[in-house]
């Protein structure tokens, strides 16, 4: 039975200028249209249900802003049953001929001939409910320029002050407005740190080595290479003290202005060995300084091959047992004070090169 | 004192027959949805959590607009059928509503719908309206 309905396109319809007056409206449209239907039309003409539709609105706002008034009248903000009742009365008047007087018994359903009427109309009437299912009223626009600010409330959060109430929209958070300086947090890797300053003492390591190689060919000849103790002992006590790797590197220049002690080759190793500085690289350290100077003083050739050899070892990366860690480095200490004390036994002259 | 008594009587009565009718409007489904309904009372001002005041409200409108469109629908049945020109095919009414029909219902509401005449019609167009009813 559906006739030459009018189209219920939102677009189309009504010059209103909210969307919700738009969708509202075909609503209230298709359900006039299905009322008129129940009375006994087939079809419509489209000024006519568009103008009966926005007659059956006004009714409804009529109808609320009367109900309202009569409720605020008596000092009341919701309006309850009776309030309605004497709306309905006070738009379609009473057919008593009173003209528009309503009193306080027209409210009961004795008096109230409107009232009657529609508890006939329920108890007569067909039950027709709404074709379509409607969405929630209003439809909450989702676009983010029309999010709602929540509440106080809603978050959970006191306002910074007693005077500022809590159903009001919260405060934005004060990382959306105020600028603090940021840390720039640089990883720190302590055994990446570690590998790399052993990596530079192995390279001054093995510069200083070269720098004995070459001297070693020159005592071959015959003539004691080694420097004046006297003199350096000065600076033995200033290097002794500094262990990093960019220091060892002056360390080998100063070397090689004022001549080779083994004293200050050994420097580093003791000093690290009065920390306690760096374990396994240390004792990688050691191992490799120990043969080093104990094929020194036996042979003048042995250690040429053994930095690299030394270095691959590093490379690898081999860790010891703790206890067989702290052993070794005692053994180790012991071993290059052994040789610490026969070089200063044996002084060594730098001036000769 | 009696007849006191009687009015509170009949008080209590249309309480009663009141809660009833409210409490069996909440079996019946108005043809006009309660969100709609909800929405335009809002927007007048009308605030009420009770379902049963919408649906009292709904149920008005719903009365107004049938007791609208069946006085229109008296009108249109009221009016001459047209002329059947092909006797094998009786054309049937077609009950169509109309702003005719309608302004002629709404009149008796007190509404006035009625459509302005094209201005070419009659002679009589544009003039006052007193002395074109005259």
């Amino acid at each position: 039975m559906n006739g030459e309905r009018a189209q219920e396109d939102p677009a189309a319809s009504s010059s209103g200028c909210s969307e919700s007056y738009e969708f509202s409206h075909a609503a209230a449209k298709a359900a006039v249209a299905q009322v008129c239907e129940s009375v006994g039309y087939e079809h419509f003409k489209d000024p006519a249900l568009e103008s009966l539709a926005g007659f059956a609105l006004q009714y409804i706002l009529q109808l609320g802003k009367t109900a309202i008034s009569f409720a605020n009248l008596t000092g009341r903000s919701q309006c309850n049953v009776f309030d309605i009742i004497l709306a309905l009365e006070d738009l379609t008047g009473n057919d008593d001929g009173d003209g528009g007087v309503v009193s306080s018994e027209s409210c009961s359903l004795g008096r109230s001939v409107k009232l009657k009427g529609i508890i006939d109309f329920v108890n007569s009437s067909e039950e027709i409910p709404f074709s379509q299912p409607l969405p929630r009223f209003p439809v909450a626009i989702s676009k983010k320029k029309m999010m709602m600010i929540p509440s106080f409330v809603e978050i959970g959060e006191t306002p910074p002050g007693n005077h500022i109430p809590l159903w009001l929209p919260a405060f934005p958070d004060p990382h959306t407005y105020k600028e603090t300086p940021m840390w720039i947090e640089r990883a720190s890797d302590p055994r990446g740190d570690k590998i790399e300053q052993a990596r530079q003492r192995r390279k001054a390591e093995r510069a200083l080595l070269s720098l004995q190689r070459k001297l070693v060919c020159k005592i071959s000849s015959g003539t004691r290479v080694w420097g004046d103790m006297d003199g350096v002992k000065e600076d033995e006590g200033e290097l002794l003290r500094s262990v990093s790797p960019s220091i060892s590197g002056e360390k080998v220049e100063s070397l090689n202005r004022d001549g080779l002690s083994v004293v200050e080759a050994f420097a580093p190793a003791m000093e690290a060995a009065r920390d306690g500085f760096c374990s396994e690289v240390d004792t990688e350290w050691k191992k490799k300084k120990k043969p080093d100077a104990l094929s020194k003083l036996r042979t003048e050739k042995k250690f040429l091959g053994e930095p690299l050899d030394l270095s691959l070892k590093m490379k690898g990366e081999d860790r010891p047992l703790s206890f067989v860690r702290d052993e070794d480095r005692d053994d180790k200490r012991r071993r290059a004070e052994f040789i610490l004390r026969q070089c200063m036994e044996n002084p060594v002259d730098l001036n000769q090169l | 004192m009696n007849h006191g008594q009687q009015s509170g009587e009949a008080k209590h009565e249309d309480d009663a027959a009141l809660t009833e009718f409210l409490a069996s409007l909440m079996d019946y489904t108005p043809t006009i949805p309660d969100d709609l309904v909800e929405h335009y009372l809002a927007k007048s001002g009308f605030q009420c959590p009770d379902v049963r005041l919408i649906r009292l409200v709904a149920v008005a409108t719903q009365k107004f607009v049938a007791d609208v469109a069946s006085d229109a629908l008296q009108h249109c049945k009221a009016r001459p059928a047209p002329v059947v020109k092909d006797k094998k095919q009786q054309k049937e009414k077609r009950l169509i509503l109309t702003m005719e029909d309608l302004s002629k219902a709404l009149r008796e509401y007190g509404v006035n719908v009625k459509h302005p005449e094209y201005f070419a019609d009659s002679p009589s167009t544009g003039m006052d309206p007193a002395t074109r009813e005259e």
